[in-house]
């Protein structure tokens, strides 16, 4: 991917879990960067930055007969008018309000070519709170879904729970979203170079974070969010991978918040990226295969009603 | 004799110039003297048609320009930006309103015997002012204006949104606005000459319009990317789209546009247009592409000059003078060009 594209971090989290303190500390800290920072106008604490957007997140939904996918106008139009003085920043940053669902500014940059043309979603990081997270996901779907989408997560306030409490919740996390890096904090102290620039669509490090590939086949309920991965060792064959998945996504893309991949597809020394969130799908090619790499094809899924045995199927039924 | 170069009539009749930043408007003042280019670093260059090697540089806002207009008086201009002003830039720059951390984000102005009025959107207002700069009215829309555009008589303004379009009476006592609805994001509107419709340009690749005399509603399809530029021509017999690989001319008349294929000129090449705008005075249109080409095409004959050739960047504003002599146009990697068109014998 191209390093002229700008790097867009997209920061969630639930009221009060120290985003804002966090948006904070990741501008005023001494890196040396500039960033554009689209923040919504309903923000509790000030952010003291030189270039903050005040924005309505206003949601619509495409027509384009999918139902589930809604994009953020608002973004279209202030990204696409910061780039205007691309010069200016090195990255974008943005906040949204607490009760966001995230899927909106992450379809955003699928959807639109012009923002797809510019910028790259680097990573959606989530802050969540160690001591009322177990209560936020008993009461909000919100919650759910904002560990569901994250890529990295920052669990804050670890001073305010005890160490099995800490355990406790963190499972409950991995059971949610098994492949996001999860960092402890207390006030927000994560280093900065933890949540930026992460490349968090490089799916290779995204998966080689991810210790327990295949390993773990516990039961799951219809309603909870859970995640999966599957690999296949055999070449993918590409017509066989998009018509399969393109029917997943259309038929169960509401259930599936968010689907990675790294394929190898056959007769191609260069490694394919895919990811989806929900039905709205993009692929390109990375770079190459590295020599002595295993070129294992690799497919995360995070959503509800996943169905082991069918996706696994599926996705060995690609193989060339 | 050889053939004309591609750059022949910028290098025989145009000035330019590089001006280090994306240029976001281009337009001439009302008297036609003076063409200026907005920037994406917040200043305005100013240049005048008679003397072509004199350009000014205005520093208008703190961050990017992101509107201009002409203003309502002969000469000067009007600008909205990032830093939440509206500033009226002649002589002198001055600031005429201040909207705090909103985004100025569209400005227009009217001006006849009768009445010189201002117009800017600011979030999900449009504020109407007065030729000083004094609140007339404030004019509320469900979700933030993306595009507002005056009629031809200075009567109505139409301001586009999420769900359609709002069409205000100006002088109207009673603020509640015409409602063409339609679903979806609408991002830019115009009006025909005649007054008769209103077009806008939406996120999903497509235009919609309403005929107002019915609500008759029109919709054009087929771009492979966003409209930026809509312009109708002189007559209102053709409204010029950008978005397609050639300038796409819907027909406004034999009961057009629905049903009928739109006229495709200046086409051909991968380069996708960029911007377009049709001369005032003649069934002619400006097309700008996001390879740098500028072309003029003379709608009647579908005969294609080429103005400036590729290389300079997309092409993200064009202009032309009131009295069509004059061709404005800058690109996102702020190449910035005046073309004089005026016959010589």
């Amino acid at each position: 991917m191209s390093d002229t594209l700008v790097p867009v971090t997209v920061l969630t989290g639930y009221l009060g879990a120290g985003k804002t303190t966090l948006l904070n500390r990741i501008l005023t800290e001494n890196h040396g960067r500039k960033y554009a920072v689209i923040i919504n106008e309903f923000g509790e604490l000030g952010v003291d930055n030189d270039l903050v957007v005040d924005t309505d997140e206003e949601v619509f939904e495409m027509n384009n007969g999918c139902i589930c996918c809604t994009v953020r106008g608002d973004l279209i139009r202030i990204v696409g008018a910061l780039m205007k003085r691309r010069t200016k920043f090195d990255g974008i940053i943005i906040e949204t309000t607490g009760l966001a669902n995230p899927a909106p500014v992450a379809q955003t940059f699928f959807v639109d070519d012009d923002i797809r043309a510019k910028t790259r979603l680097d990573a959606v990081v989530t802050v969540v709170d160690a001591k009322h997270l177990p209560q936020r996901l008993l009461d909000s779907h919100e919650a759910e879904d904002q560990i569901a989408f994250a890529d990295v997560i920052v669990l804050n306030k670890t001073d305010l729970v005890t160490a099995d409490e800490l355990v406790a919740v963190e499972a409950q996390i991995r059971r949610i979203n098994k492949f996001a890096k999860i960092h402890h904090a207390q006030k927000s102290n994560v280093p900065i170079a933890e949540l930026l620039d992460q490349g968090a669509f490089d799916l290779n490090r995204v998966l080689a974070h991810t210790p327990d590939f295949l390993t773990d086949d516990e039961h799951e309920h219809n309603d909870d969010i859970a995640s999966m991965s599957f690999e296949v060792k055999t070449p993918i064959d590409p017509e066989k991978f998009n018509a399969w998945i393109g029917g997943l996504l259309a038929q169960q893309g509401q259930d599936l918040l968010r689907t990675k991949g790294i394929l190898s597809y056959k007769g191609d020394n260069r490694r394919f990226a895919f990811q989806a969130v929900h039905m709205i799908a993009d692929g390109d090619f990375i770079g190459p295969w590295k020599d002595g790499d295993p070129r294992v094809s690799r497919l995360v899924f995070i959503g509800r009603n996943l169905n082991r045995p069918q996706l696994r199927r599926g996705f060995e039924g690609c193989a060339a | 004799m050889s053939l004309p170069t591609p750059d022949f009539l910028l290098e025989t009749r145009g000035a330019h110039r590089e001006l280090d930043a994306f240029v976001v408007a281009t337009v001439f003042d009302r008297a036609g003297g003076t063409a200026a280019f907005a920037c994406g670093d917040g200043s305005v260059r100013l240049v005048g048609v008679a003397d072509r090697e004199e350009w000014r540089t205005v520093m208008a806002h703190d961050g990017s320009v992101l509107a201009l207009s002409s203003d309502c008086a002969r000469v000067g201009f009007l600008s909205g930006g990032d830093d939440g002003k509206l500033c009226r830039i002649g002589m002198e720059h001055t600031v005429l309103a201040g909207f705090g951390s909103k985004w100025v984000e569209r400005v227009a102005s009217f001006a006849d015997e009768k009445q010189r009025i201002l117009a800017c959107a600011v979030g999900k207002t449009v504020h109407v002012l007065g030729e000083n700069g004094a609140v007339l009215k404030r004019l509320e829309h469900p979700s933030t204006v993306t595009g507002i555009a005056f009629d031809a008589k200075g009567k109505r303004i139409a301001a586009s949104h999420y769900g359609g379009a709002s069409l205000w009476f100006v002088a109207s006592k009673t603020d509640n606005p015409r409602k063409l609805e339609w679903k979806g994001s609408h991002t830019g509107v115009a009006i025909d000459p005649a007054g008769e419709n209103v077009v806008t340009s939406m996120q999903e690749n497509s235009l919609h319009g309403w005929r107002l005399s019915d609500g008759q509603h029109m919709r054009m399809s087929g771009y492979p990317s966003k409209t930026q530029a809509m312009s109708f021509t002189k007559s209102g017999k053709w409204l010029a789209t950008s978005g397609a690989e050639s300038v796409v001319l819907w027909p406004f008349f034999g009961g057009g546009p629905m049903g009928k294929a739109p006229t495709e000129l200046a086409g051909g090449d991968s380069a996708t247009c960029s911007f377009v705008v049709c001369n005032p005075k003649h069934e002619a249109v400006a097309v700008g592409f996001s390879d740098g080409l500028v072309v003029l095409a003379d709608i009647t004959t579908s005969r294609i000059v080429p103005v400036v050739a590729p290389g300079r960047g997309a092409i993200s504003a064009m202009a032309w003078s009131p009295d069509g002599a004059f061709l404005a146009f800058g690109s996102e990697t702020g190449f910035a060009a005046v073309v004089d068109f005026t016959s010589r014998d």
